[in-house]
């Protein structure tokens, strides 16, 4: 026994040795994963899953991960991404209740479709052809026709719009593609755990895709390392957004419906995910001001923040943050299990009524003119109740208050945009475009060959009320092989983007929240950005039954041209009724006839005239040379028929 | 390759969802389902080039049919047909001798070993008249003249969920449990023209083996048959060493030899027999000759010459 136990002594050191190895090399490796509720204001509860996976800088070369999906590395690797967003979303977000300030909505309010922009590190001649090979590993990848974006005609380049500024960055939207579970399965498959522990378990599909609004996003980004001899590191963060509205059985129509997790997505937290370095769920709630309270050190004065007149937590918090205008409150689903799975649960005791903080402009976008030869797009910048809140912190030089707004819009080639006729009206009047307009950058399109792309940094007064933005465009022709099969749908128009330099969306939670991703971003200063909608178009479209239609008609008269000159040719006049004559007078049989023919025939000589011989004779001469013809015929039929058939 | 989004569909009262019965016990869609063409991209062209592997370059795996000369492959079409044509998106049609030749073409590349193809339209058994190649089965749920019909309509959801011959086609999987050893002849037998309202034709001549001894799960689903040999090393070594192998394999494989033999046989028996009969034995050594010839070219080259040169003799004679 002792010595059986010696044995393996040493053998339990070296499988732990190489244990240590293994994981040593994949140090660095880091995993997790967060759930954050949020009621909205409108009766509907917003969830938002953040996945974040990071693998350090490492040598190129036997490069082994253990959490990190091996796919984005090779195409990262492959297309030499620095930087990529991948986004299919259905569904509007709606920014006058559910926000367009906090770094949520600026983030993941993306337009309806998919949107790929990508960033990428080759020389600037091979961007084209990098971002052709990414669109279709891409569409491989998460089952969808990103392939369409490889054309020159549906992506663009664009330069400081979009807000980041490359010039290796190419962006590509398609509005009308339809997002379903065959392209949320790849996404899952990219996490650890996939679908089956952690939060990701709870992605009910008939929950999540009857929701208002659900947006499945993927960022990854390069970490540089500034060692040479290490690639880089990368960081991926995949997040879902989606917007559901609980059932409710109160009657009330005040009440903000109560609802958990299993009434919202029909599943319970069974466990985290254990290969997830921290697995979180945080519930938001808004305009919770007024219950702030100095002490909270006390047991009862902590108690009463998740537990008090206006609404009741089913379970007790692990920690509570507070920010500006919000509460935060922190679950961390480690401990649930089998026995007791996670079911956070928030029912509301009093009508309560409160607003999201919303973007200085709203912005929408329309379509004006009638007609299949021309139009006109405005786009509507609308001031929110948030615009005085906001003013007070953008002076310029000469001591104006001015906003900011950059808009970026993409057309597609068969929207001839004539850019001379943009106008410009700030609080209904005209205004002349060196007053507002500061910056602006414009790449027409070329008929088949490239879109259109249209940059413009707008400078509006704090106090505007409604500034409004009109260009006039001219409908192209399309081939009749490019229309898709649903020509008369119409086309469309990818959504623009409205994004606010001079103001910085985050949360600013008065807590150290290092070990949390999805908090730790929500405090970086980001863009302010809100998308438009998308427009639809409906173009001239040809008949396409003509080419049937063409053929036929060719085909009738080619048949009737044909068939009547070779009438005209060949038919005889009178050539009927001498016929009939010959036919009266017809006697005997022409075998005879038949006989000299054939042998005259032999013989080469000319064949006599057949108008020198009698009708009679050229009547059954026929006849019996039929006869003979089908004779020979059959008995040549008959002997193929015997020699080709084996037994 | 599904043209239209029918589960996640904004008319779709049940979202993710895609029943086929109307009692929505069953939904079709899952959650592990992977669509790799869809929308506009379900074209003639894309399942051309899916059949015959001619990709361009930059087409990622997932979207390639890998498949290789020991591969049983599947080919399920549903929607609306004719007399010999397959409607695809409302705008173009497959018709079936593009999509013989495109089975031509595969079977020339070796990319299939037995292909099955099920076909649930109007006219369905249309769309395999010109199929010439061997190793292929197919079935069609309708007769030249007959219509194919859908099964029940769902009131809830609002369309006709399922047609008949799907219907009875899954019906016939539901009854089977996992150690069921149903063959073909069992499938294609359960099909009853009464319920169907149409004849279920299926054509057999390409196919080799008996239907009675194929299961239904070399086509639906995917059951490895695995050799078990007792030598790691030598076995499928070389060919020359017929008989070590012989006798190293187990009983089953020595009588699947036996037989592939005992069909050599009447072969050469039926050569021996063409051979006596002179027209034919003609024939045979006209082929040989020609195909001993290297410069095919120039022999036809100078056969043509000598018949003109004939002609321009008899004419001037005559």
């Amino acid at each position: 026994m002792a010595c059986l136990v010696r044995s393996w002594i040493p053998l339990l050191f070296l499988q732990s040795f190489l244990v240590a190895i293994a994981f040593g090399s994949n140090e660095g490796e880091e995993f997790s994963e967060e759930l954050l509720l949020k009621p909205l204001p409108d009766r509907k509860v917003l969830a938002h899953f953040h996945f974040e996976n990071r693998a350090p800088p490492s040598n190129s070369h036997g490069r082994n991960h253990h959490l990190f999906p091996k796919a984005i590395s090779q195409l990262v690797q492959k297309f030499r991404v620095k930087e990529m967003e991948l986004s299919f979303t259905q569904g509007r977000w709606n920014h006058e209740h559910w926000g367009g300030f906090d770094p949520l909505s600026s983030m993941n309010a993306k337009p309806v479709g998919v949107e790929l922009w990508a960033v990428f590190d080759v020389p600037q001649s091979q961007v084209d052809i990098s971002w052709k090979n990414l669109t279709h590993a891409l569409s491989g990848l998460f089952c969808a026709s990103i392939n369409f974006l490889e054309s020159s005609t549906s992506y663009a380049a664009p330069t400081w719009g979009f807000g980041t500024n490359s010039d290796k960055l190419r962006y590509g939207s398609l509005p009308r593609e339809a997002v379903c579970t065959e392209n949320l399965t790849p996404w899952l498959k990219l996490l650890p755990c996939r679908d089956k522990d952690g939060i990701s378990a709870l992605m009910n599909r008939p929950s999540v895709y009857r929701g208002f609004y659900h947006s499945q996003r993927l960022h990854l980004s390069t970490v540089e390392s500034g060692q040479e001899g290490l690639g880089s590191g990368i960081v991926l963060e995949q997040t879902l957004t989606v917007v559901i509205q609980p059932e409710t059985t109160s009657v009330e129509t005040n009440m903000q419906p109560s609802w958990s997790l299993s009434s919202l997505f029909g599943r319970k937290v069974v466990g985290s995910c254990v290969l997830a370095k921290s697995s979180n769920v945080y519930l938001q709630l808004e305009g919770r001001l007024g219950h702030e309270s100095k002490n909270v050190d006390t047991e009862i004065e902590a108690h009463k923040l998740w537990m008090n007149s206006d609404f009741d937590l089913s379970l007790k918090p692990d920690r509570v943050i507070r920010e500006s205008s919000s509460l935060l409150f922190i679950f961390d689903i480690d401990k649930s299990s089998d026995s007791e799975p996670f079911d956070l649960g928030l029912t509301w005791k009093l009508p309560s009524k409160w607003s999201c903080e919303q973007a200085p402009l709203h912005a929408s976008r329309f379509l004006m003119g009638s007609g299949n030869e021309r139009g006109a797009i405005a786009i509507l910048l609308k001031a929110t109740e948030s615009q005085e809140k906001l003013s007070g912190r953008n002076l310029t030089t000469d001591g104006r208050c001015t906003i900011k707004a950059n808009i970026f819009q993409i057309f597609p080639w068969y929207i001839k945009v004539y850019y001379h006729t943009l106008q410009i009206f700030v609080d209904q009047q005209q205004k002349t475009d060196s007053e507002v307009l500061k910056k602006i950058n414009v790449s027409p399109s070329t008929d088949k060959v490239s879109s259109g792309m249209l940059e413009m940094m707008l400078e509006l007064p704090c106090e505007v009320k409604s500034a409004a933005i009109s260009i006039e465009y001219d409908k192209g022709f399309l081939h009749i092989d490019e229309y898709p099969p649903d020509a008369n749908q119409g086309f469309d128009i990818p959504s623009a983007l409205i994004s606010f330099p001079s103001h910085h969306a985050s949360l600013d939670f008065q807590e150290e929240l290092s070990k949390s991703p999805l908090l730790s971003s929500f405090k970086e200063k980001s863009l302010v950005r809100s998308y438009t909608e998308v427009l639809l178009v409906p173009l001239t479209t040809p008949d396409f039954s003509m080419p049937y239609n063409v053929i036929t008609i060719t085909c009738t008269i080619f048949a009737l041209y044909f068939g009547s000159l070779l009438n005209v040719l060949r038919r005889r006049i009178g050539e009927e009724e001498r016929f009939l004559k010959s036919q009266a007078g017809k006697k005997r049989g022409g075998l005879k006839q038949l006989l000299s023919r054939l042998t005259a025939k032999i013989r080469g000589r000319p064949i006599e005239a057949p108008s020198s011989e009698s009708p009679a004779a050229e009547s059954s001469f026929l006849s019996s040379k039929l006869i003979f013809k089908i004779i020979l015929v059959a008995g040549a039929a008959a002997a193929w028929q015997y020699f080709s058939t084996d037994k | 390759m599904l043209a239209d989004d029918m589960a996640c569909n904004a008319r779709n009262e049940y979202p993710a969802q895609v029943f086929n019965n109307e009692n929505h016990k069953l939904n079709l869609y899952g959650d592990n389902v992977e669509v790799d063409y869809r929308g506009y991209e379900v074209t003639v062209e894309n399942f051309l080039r899916v059949l015959t592997g001619r990709h361009e370059n930059a087409v990622p795996r997932s979207k390639r049919l890998l498949s290789d000369e020991g591969s049983h492959i599947l080919l399920y079409m549903t929607g609306h047909g004719g007399d010999e044509f397959l409607k695809f998106q409302d705008a173009e049609e497959l018709q079936s001798h593009d999509l013989a030749d495109a089975v031509k073409q595969m079977k020339e590349k070796r990319r299939f070993k037995e292909l099955m193809i099920m076909v649930d339209t109007c006219q369905a058994a249309t769309l395999f008249n010109q199929l010439q190649s061997p190793g292929v089965l197919a079935i069609g749920s309708s007769l030249k003249g007959e219509n194919s019909y859908s099964h029940h309509l769902d009131s809830d959801v609002g369309v006709s969920v399922v047609d008949r011959f799907t219907y009875y086609t899954l019906a016939f999987f539901e009854r089977l449990n996992i150690y069921d050893n149903a063959s073909l002849n069992s499938l294609f037998r359960s099909y009853d023209p009464k319920l169907l309202m149409s004849t279920a034709y299926y054509r057999t001549d390409l196919y080799q083996p008996h239907l009675a001894e194929v299961p239904v799960t070399n086509f639906f689903g995917s059951v490895m048959e695995t050799i078990h040999t007792d030598s790691v090393y030598k076995a499928f070594s070389s060919k020359t060493s017929n008989n070590k192998i012989n006798s190293e394999m187990p009983v089953n494989q020595l009588s699947e030899h036996d037989e592939l033999q005992k069909a050599n046989i009447p072969n050469d028996e039926l050569k021996t027999e063409k051979q006596k009969c002179p027209y034919t034995q003609m024939r045979v050594d006209l082929h040989e000759k020609l195909e001993k010839f290297e410069n095919v070219d120039t022999v036809v080259n100078l056969g043509i010459a000598v018949m003109v040169f004939v002609v321009m003799i008899s004419s001037s004679l005559l």
